[in-house]
């Protein structure tokens, strides 16, 4: 545990020593501050948060989840590809740490990123509740789904980073991935395909939807859960194969 | 110490290793020299881990690398070919988390990054970010990163290429005195580096050992055969008769020649038993004919010329 929390360590110290932490967690807070002010077409065509005259932060979180499909992606893409390209790998390889102890290292690192970002906006929930009186279970159960949904987004990411040297490959990658998984549960009904109930198993809206609701039900959350570690131990195995090479 | 044992690496179609064996103890330098692309960096990526050998087994302490890669790891100081770094970070940090993942923490770590920036020579650029550092000082990081747990084996992987004269000199001297006490595998193409540091050498070449001892025993081996050259000035004696003198000397085996010299000279190849003890006698069968010596040499191959003979093709 002490070398996956060393390992995490440096990973957010390289965050918060680059530009990109910075521009994405502004870019985050920014749009999603749009949801107080604006209507988002095709997610929440009716009014805005001060037409609604409705104390919740549900938007938020909605809106939330289509922002990390493309923000996370963008955290996630150096983690492995950076170390390939610049040979550092070898370096971290090559210290007493498991392949396994290293993709959780990195793992973590970038969960407490996606933690800190969530954190920053306490600044709404203020707002939120200086307006009016919200439910405390669908306040919690947002926060929780969008951790959880940006925990597998985050897996995906890191899976991606680990199959190529390209930052850029592997952000395009994670997205791609990601934005399947989120909507999946939209494919039958705009393709007019049958499968209803497959395609919402798999998708991240139809789960993570549930519990924004503030209901929490083992299954959602064994799915993240199932997606992260699927996504981790295809990683940790993508890393192990460059022995075989 | 470490055993290497029929070391076998594919890559697709190319056998970067083929059946590499060796060992080394305790306290040796060991150079391992070789053209590019001979599979040295393969070989030590092997030993260190990073890479696994298609068969074959290396062993660390009696310990196999492919199941026990983590306590193998922990004995092991690396320094990766091009000494790659996180350039984002200052060497300060960086030697903190190297040293924080193998478990040195608190006062003992700041007090060893301290102790190891003063004896690679890094200590006034610890707080400088890596990525502005320049190349000698870079290969300085690796290398304090490499020694920071005070490993029983360091494994160098080029570490002086980049680096001008000045720091060649002093890396090389540093590489010595830390193998006083401890075994190092240093990886190069450069013959000088070798001789310098190590005190036996392995030659690779395609994968294969060629030629593995100390450099005297190297030279000895593949040497050639033992060969004096000689040049007389003509004395009115013909060229025959000189070569029938000098085969008569004792010890002398054949005598080839002549040849004619740039001068007036003519020279002569003379295969003896023990050069050294020949020519003596040679200069003094010269004299007493009264001829005039011009030259008189050892023609065995230097270890340059035995490593072009070796690796060449």
């Amino acid at each position: 545990m002490g070398k996956i929390w060393t390992i995490a360590k440096k990973e957010l110290h390289a965050y918060f020593s680059s530009p990109i932490a910075y521009i994405a967690i502004s870019i985050y807070l920014i749009l999603v501050g749009v949801t107080f002010f604006f209507k988002i077409p095709f997610l929440f065509p009716k009014e805005n948060f001060f037409e609604a005259r409705e104390a919740t932060l549900r938007p938020l979180f909605q809106w939330s989840v289509v922002l990390m499909a493309v923000l996370l992606p963008a955290i996630s893409m150096r983690l492995f590809a950076e170390e390939k390209k610049d040979g550092t790998l070898e370096l971290l390889m090559t210290m007493p740490v498991s392949d396994f102890q290293v993709v959780m290292g990195k793992f973590v690192g970038a969960l407490a990123f996606l933690a800190v970002a969530l954190g920053l906006t306490v600044g709404y929930v203020i707002l939120v509740f200086a307006l009016g009186k919200p439910d405390i279970g669908p306040l919690l159960g947002g926060y929780f789904g969008v951790f959880l949904m940006g925990g597998g987004f985050l897996a995906i990411g890191l899976m991606a980073s680990a199959w190529t040297k390209s930052q850029i490959v592997a952000f395009v990658v994670a997205l791609v991935i990601s934005g399947f998984l989120l909507f999946a549960d939209r494919i039958p009904e705009l393709f007019g395909l049958g499968g209803v109930q497959l395609f919402n198993l798999l998708s991240f809206n139809y789960h993570f939807e549930s519990i924004a609701r503030g209901v929490i039900d083992s299954r959602d959350i064994v799915y993240f859960l199932s997606v992260m570690a699927l996504a981790l131990e295809i990683t940790r195995y993508t890393l192990e194969s460059r022995k075989w090479r | 110490m470490i055993r290497v044992e029929h070391l076998v690496k594919d890559y697709g179609h190319v056998k970067a290793l083929n059946d590499v064996s060796f060992e080394v103890e305790k306290g040796e330098i060991v150079g391992f020299l070789g053209p590019n692309g001979a599979g040295k960096t393969t070989c030590v990526k092997t030993i260190t881990g990073y890479i696994s050998a298609t068969s074959g087994r290396v062993l660390v302490d009696g310990l196999d690398v492919a199941t026990h890669s983590v306590e193998v790891k922990r004995k092991i100081g690396y320094l990766p070919e091009n000494a790659p770094l996180y350039l984002d970070m200052t060497p300060r940090e960086f030697l903190e988390f190297a040293g924080e993942v193998r478990n040195i923490r608190g006062d003992a770590l700041i007090k060893r990054v301290k102790e190891v920036a003063e004896q690679v020579g890094l200590a006034e650029r610890l707080d400088w970010e890596i990525g502005t550092l320049s190349k000698g000082y870079r290969q300085r990081v690796g290398l304090a990163q490499a020694m920071l747990h005070d490993p029983p084996i360091l494994i160098l992987d080029e570490p002086t290429t980049g680096l001008d004269p000045n720091q060649i000199v002093e890396i090389r001297q540093l590489i010595k005195s830390l193998g006083q006490n401890r075994t190092v595998i240093l990886s190069t193409h450069n013959l000088h580096e070798v001789v310098q540091t190590c005190n036996r050498v392995i030659i690779i070449h395609r994968g294969r050992i060629v030629a593995d001892g100390t450099p005297k025993e190297i030279q000895a081996k593949h040497g050639g055969s033992k060969t004096v050259v000689l040049s007389v000035i003509e004395s009115g004696k013909s060229g025959q008769e000189i070569k029938a003198l000098l085969s008569g000397v004792e010890g002398v085996r054949s005598v080839e020649g002549p040849t004619g010299g740039v001068d007036s000279s003519l020279t002569f190849k003379v295969v003896a038993e023990d050069p050294t003890e020949v020519r003596p006698r040679l200069f003094k069968a010269i004299s007493e004919a009264g001829m005039v010596l011009t030259e008189l040499r050892d023609e065995s191959l230097d270890l340059e010329a035995i490593f072009q003979r070796l690796t060449m093709d």
